[in-house]
């Protein structure tokens, strides 16, 4: 009787298994370190799939450089002359910055600060997450080049996120946006010291702020160091807003990322940045 | 068994595209889902369960691939296929306007589910007014170019069976 019931609905007998069984993946992956966990059978899917995004990646690249090209011909004459002039500034302030480094290496050594151990490697961005709340990005280096999890990965204009998975030539940086993000950072010239949470929106917020601390909008963040993962100073972006309700223990802070995180093309990744510790 | 070996590197392809192309294509936070209309295709053309197993191992991909926590689309795409498949008897499948009123529908069922269980354990904490804009812009995107990809799955999937009654 039951087994003839069963069989009669046997579909939705299906859609409920596969619903539990989702569920429960889901559940699982929750309770991970990185809210991620996909094993081998992941690694040889994403093994698959990565060679084929570095393919159409880099023909969207040519194409992109391409359309670019002949859309900004008639403006390269006027950035090339203001670009001469940048380069011969830069120079006289990389020959000053040059003398300072070597400076603070010295005082460094008297004082006993120790250095932090890492060297930056270029990686190219091959893949995005394509749905609207996490921001991941697959790149084009990955264990083979020395990149491990956890490493910090930055641009020029500041801090983009962390590697969560290494495989063979491939990365997976989860962006500082995403909502399994978390950092600790300094705020404005008072330093206070706060996490930046991702939410999954174009802003970070940065809690646990001290409600005396003077905080406003236009302020820089670095990061803290206090964590095992990023290091401490890398620029995180600038606030915007600052969120202070009565009666409430701390201030909340809306910070805009110094990196374009919604068109990345190239990054640098701090191999060894991230403590061996949190690996 | 044949139709899924012939599915499999289609649906590796859509992943690829999805991850690169596509992936810059966003409206509204929104991007094309090719792989949303293909397991419709299946549910449509095939039933529930068979839309189901399709949705829930599309999903499961499309999870490993794109960076989320294993589970989500997994869920959602399963959905999909089985609403789907539930209009198999009703609907008119000849109709122009099924996949681009199907593809609408069942894409703001699956930005809804989506959104839902990564609510429930905690991933998302956005406002509701944007996850109503992202479903509905997700919906509208979807069925603009539902009917190319849905009448091309189609056609596919009547050859294949074609092929393997011809072989029996």
């Amino acid at each position: 009787m039951f087994l003839d019931a069963v069989v009669r609905r046997r579909r939705f007998v299906v859609f409920a298994a596969l619903c539990i069984l989702a569920l429960g993946v889901l559940t699982d992956q929750v309770r991970s370190p990185d809210k991620r966990r996909v094993g081998w059978i992941g690694v040889a899917v994403q093994a698959a799939v990565a060679p084929l995004a570095t393919g159409l990646s880099r023909i969207s690249d040519v194409v992109d450089r391409e359309v670019a090209f002949v859309m900004e011909i008639g403006r390269l004459r006027t950035e090339n002359a203001r670009l001469t002039t940048e380069v011969a500034r830069l120079r006289e302030e990389n020959a000053r910055l040059h003398e300072a480094a070597l400076e603070v290496a010295r005082l460094r050594s008297l004082v006993g600060i120790k250095e932090q151990p890492y060297h930056t490697i270029a990686a190219r961005v091959i893949g995005r997450d394509p749905s609207h709340w996490f921001n991941t990005l697959l790149v084009d280096r990955g264990a083979a080049d020395g990149v491990r999890r956890n490493d910090p990965v930055i641009t020029s204009d500041g801090l983009v996120g962390r590697v969560i998975e290494t495989f063979g030539a491939w990365a997976r940086v989860l962006l500082i946006l995403d909502p399994r993000s978390a950092a600790g950072v300094l705020v404005g010239r008072s330093r206070d010291a706060g996490v930046a949470e991702g939410q999954g929106q174009p802003v970070l917020h940065v809690k646990y702020l001290s409600r005396d601390a003077e905080i406003l909008p236009g302020d820089q963040v670095v990061t803290a160091g206090l964590g095992e993962i990023y290091p401490r100073g890398l620029p995180v972006g600038t606030v915007v807003g600052v969120s202070r309700t009565e009666g409430d223990l701390f201030q909340e802070a809306l910070v805009r990322p110094g990196a374009d995180l919604n068109h990345l093309e190239e990054m640098l990744i701090l191999v060894g940045g991230g403590s061996q510790a949190a690996r | 068994m044949i139709r899924y070996l012939v599915y499999l590197p289609l649906v590796v392809a859509g992943l690829g595209f999805e991850m690169t192309w596509l992936a810059r294509a966003s409206i509204a936070g929104a991007v094309p889902d090719p792989l949303l209309i293909f397991v419709m295709t299946v549910g449509l053309l095939h039933g529930s369960e068979e839309g189901a197993l399709v949705g829930a191992g599309v999903g499961l991909l499309q999870d490993i691939t794109t960076g989320v926590p294993l589970g989500l689309a997994m869920l959602a795409n399963m959905c999909v296929g089985f609403a789907a498949g539930l209009g198999e008897r009703f609907i008119y499948i000849e109709s122009t306007w099924l996949p681009l009123a199907g593809a609408f529908a069942l894409s703001g069922l699956r930005v809804g589910v989506w959104a839902l269980a990564a609510h429930l354990v905690g991933l998302l904490q956005g406002p509701i007014p944007e996850v109503a804009r992202v479903v509905v812009a997700a919906a509208c995107y979807n069925a603009i170019i539902a009917i190319p990809i849905f009448l091309g799955f189609r056609y596919l999937d009547g050859a294949l069976v074609r092929f393997r009654e011809a072989s029996r």
